[in-house]
């Protein structure tokens, strides 16, 4: 018997590069009633605790998004509580009820995110913004941004290990083409390596298709006990039981330069994943892990992370991902939603579409062109920054 | 006829509604400029003195009292002892250990937007330091390279941000002793 919580329900609307006709409260309402839908629920009035998931005020012009939210779902005069944590937001919020479940604080929990990342404002003034999550004074002045330290990192890998730039490409070739099944995917495209190695330079070595998507979106997942799950949740008992079995976490310093002479991977996320993995008992990540979403900010950090989250061995991820191991009918199936370069990321959300995407899997519910066969335990992970903060969540069906 | 709203960018409205739409009623839409505009007295708090002395030509890091760690940039704390560090002063010439050539400009400010693109983002080992210092590195994007030398040049021009009163230019074979 474990006392790990349950999904009960998903809910998300599709992402997309702009929801025009949605604000911020418009495209959250939407996502949950999507998953009372899932969920055979009429409201949410036996839902006791909130979690409100979303990066940026100033992206969504709201410093009191978390109450502003709770109050349009209708979650109003329970408990609340906004959790910030860069990109890794998403997972962070999931963590966090995570512990909120097992620490009897509450039975059920509704964690729910959003972000318009997408056209809302300029580039230039996304870009700022983008930067300002940088350090301040040493790496954002000076011309900095995160396409450039990605790359800077790249470079050190492609120096140290030979990785080569067709080897990330295979990345942003396969993720894409996975989001053609993915029916709330941004950007799904059926592109080549030469198509990537032939997009303009953004940071070099990256280039244009190597670069992930800014996003309009929102998610939510339904925690709790599988009691409560039982009692109030109609769905439960329809589908296989998943389980949040475990959850790692890990940091590291915020400018890259301070983690010399480490410049090639990513320590916080070594440290979340062991993390995870003590937690669920897995000692052979690759053999028991059945499904797995990838922070795919780059295409070459999900070569970085499945290194760093112990798929293959340190500086395997090149020729390891280009070989095919990773692809919907490879041995491990990553990003199989089409990951931040194809399904799309909405900040406040990613974590959760990525948790969606994996429990999705388990149930054995999405569209049969990207779903893996009997997978039992899938992995998400997600990070900050260049990995000041990493997350990982492991999931688990048990029938 | 004048906009009686003035900050409007334009309306839609949906051609007919779809059958079974819920939100039928709700399809018309209006888009307005919200502006925002910031400006802060920023304190550059206990690493002042690396930019007032930039002002006059020099470089410096800070040395961990406790593990003896050399920091450039600074950092008045050191993270693995929490010791308070001292001021010391480095050369300026290092070596690049990585760097990405960037084709755009985030246009943090004033500084940043004026530069033209490409420009190259290095990472620099400075000799006597632990850590990496990020700048911009004057120089073609073909000539950089990990293990390429480096020294820091200090800027002839007012700026914005007094991070610019430095970058990196490759050292020449004369200049090197």
């Amino acid at each position: 018997m474990s006392l790990a919580p349950v999904v009960a329900a998903v809910g998300a609307t599709p992402v997309a590069s702009e929801h025009r006709g949605c604000n911020l409260r418009d495209l959250m309402a939407e996502a949950v009633l999507d998953c009372l839908a899932d969920a055979g629920m009429d409201d949410l009035s036996s839902v006791e605790h909130g979690l409100t998931s979303y990066e940026s005020d100033h992206f969504n012009l709201g410093m009191t998004l978390g109450a502003i939210l709770h109050d349009t779902i209708g979650m109003i005069p329970k408990p609340n509580v906004r959790i910030e944590g860069g990109g890794a937001t998403g997972a962070l919020a999931l963590r966090t009820a995570w512990a909120h479940i097992q620490s009897g604080l509450c039975d059920s929990i509704l964690v729910y995110g959003c972000e318009k990342n997408g056209r809302g404002v300029s580039s230039r003034t996304a870009n700022q913004l983008f930067a300002l999550s940088a350090d301040v004074d040493w790496e954002m002045m000076v011309g900095g941004s995160y396409t450039g330290f990605y790359a800077a990192m790249i470079r050190a890998h492609m120096e140290a290990f030979g990785t080569s730039e067709e080897q990330f490409a295979h990345v942003a070739v396969r993720n894409r083409h996975n989001a053609g099944f993915n029916p709330i995917a941004q950007k799904p495209m059926d592109i080549s390596i030469d198509d990537v190695m032939n997009s303009r330079p953004v940071a070099e070595p990256y280039k244009l298709f190597d670069c992930s998507l800014l996003s309009d979106g929102a998610a939510c997942i339904l925690l709790s006990t599988e009691e409560w799950a039982r009692r109030h949740c109609p769905a439960f008992d329809r589908r296989a039981p998943v389980y949040f079995v475990a959850t790692g976490c890990g940091s590291d310093t915020m400018r890259l330069g301070d983690r010399y002479p480490e410049l090639t991977n990513f320590r916080a996320k070594r440290r979340a994943a062991a993390q995870a993995y003590a937690m669920a008992n897995i000692s052979d990540p690759m053999r028991e892990i059945d499904v797995a979403e990838l922070y795919d900010s780059y295409s070459g950090v999900e070569i970085q992370a499945v290194e760093d989250l112990g798929f293959v061995e340190p500086g395997h991820g090149g020729p390891s991902v280009a070989g095919g191991i990773f692809d919907l009918d490879g041995e491990l199936p990553v990003n199989t939603s089409g990951g931040l370069l194809g399904r799309g990321a909405p900040v406040g959300a990613t974590g959760i579409l990525q948790a969606i995407e994996v429990v999705q899997q388990l149930w054995a519910a999405v569209d049969p062109q990207r779903q893996v066969a009997k997978a039992r335990r899938g992995l998400t992970d997600t990070h900050a920054g260049i990995a000041s903060i990493s997350v990982v969540n492991i999931f688990e069906r048990r029938d | 006829m004048t906009e009686k709203v003035r900050s409007k960018i334009d309306i839609s409205l949906p051609q007919s509604a779809t059958a079974g739409d819920v939100w039928a009623q709700f399809r018309g839409v209006e888009r307005i400029t919200m502006e925002l505009t910031q400006s802060y007295k920023y304190s550059l708090g206990k690493v002042s003195r690396f930019f007032m002395e930039l002002e006059n030509g020099r470089f410096l890091a800070t040395r961990c009292a406790g593990c003896g760690k050399v920091y450039a940039p600074p950092r008045p704390l050191c993270p693995n002892c929490l010791a308070v560090a001292d001021w010391v002063e480095l050369s300026g010439q290092g070596v690049v250990k990585t760097h990405s050539v960037l084709h755009f400009s985030p246009g943090s400010n004033d500084d940043v937007e004026a530069l033209e693109t490409p420009y190259v983002l290095a990472y620099v080992l400075l000799d006597g330091a632990d850590t990496l210092f990020p700048h911009l590195l004057k120089a073609t994007p073909d000539q950089v390279h990990s293990g390429l030398r480096v020294r820091v040049a200090y800027s002839e021009k007012p700026v914005h941000h007094p991070i610019h009163l430095m970058y990196f230019v490759p050292v020449v074979e004369r200049e090197r002793q």
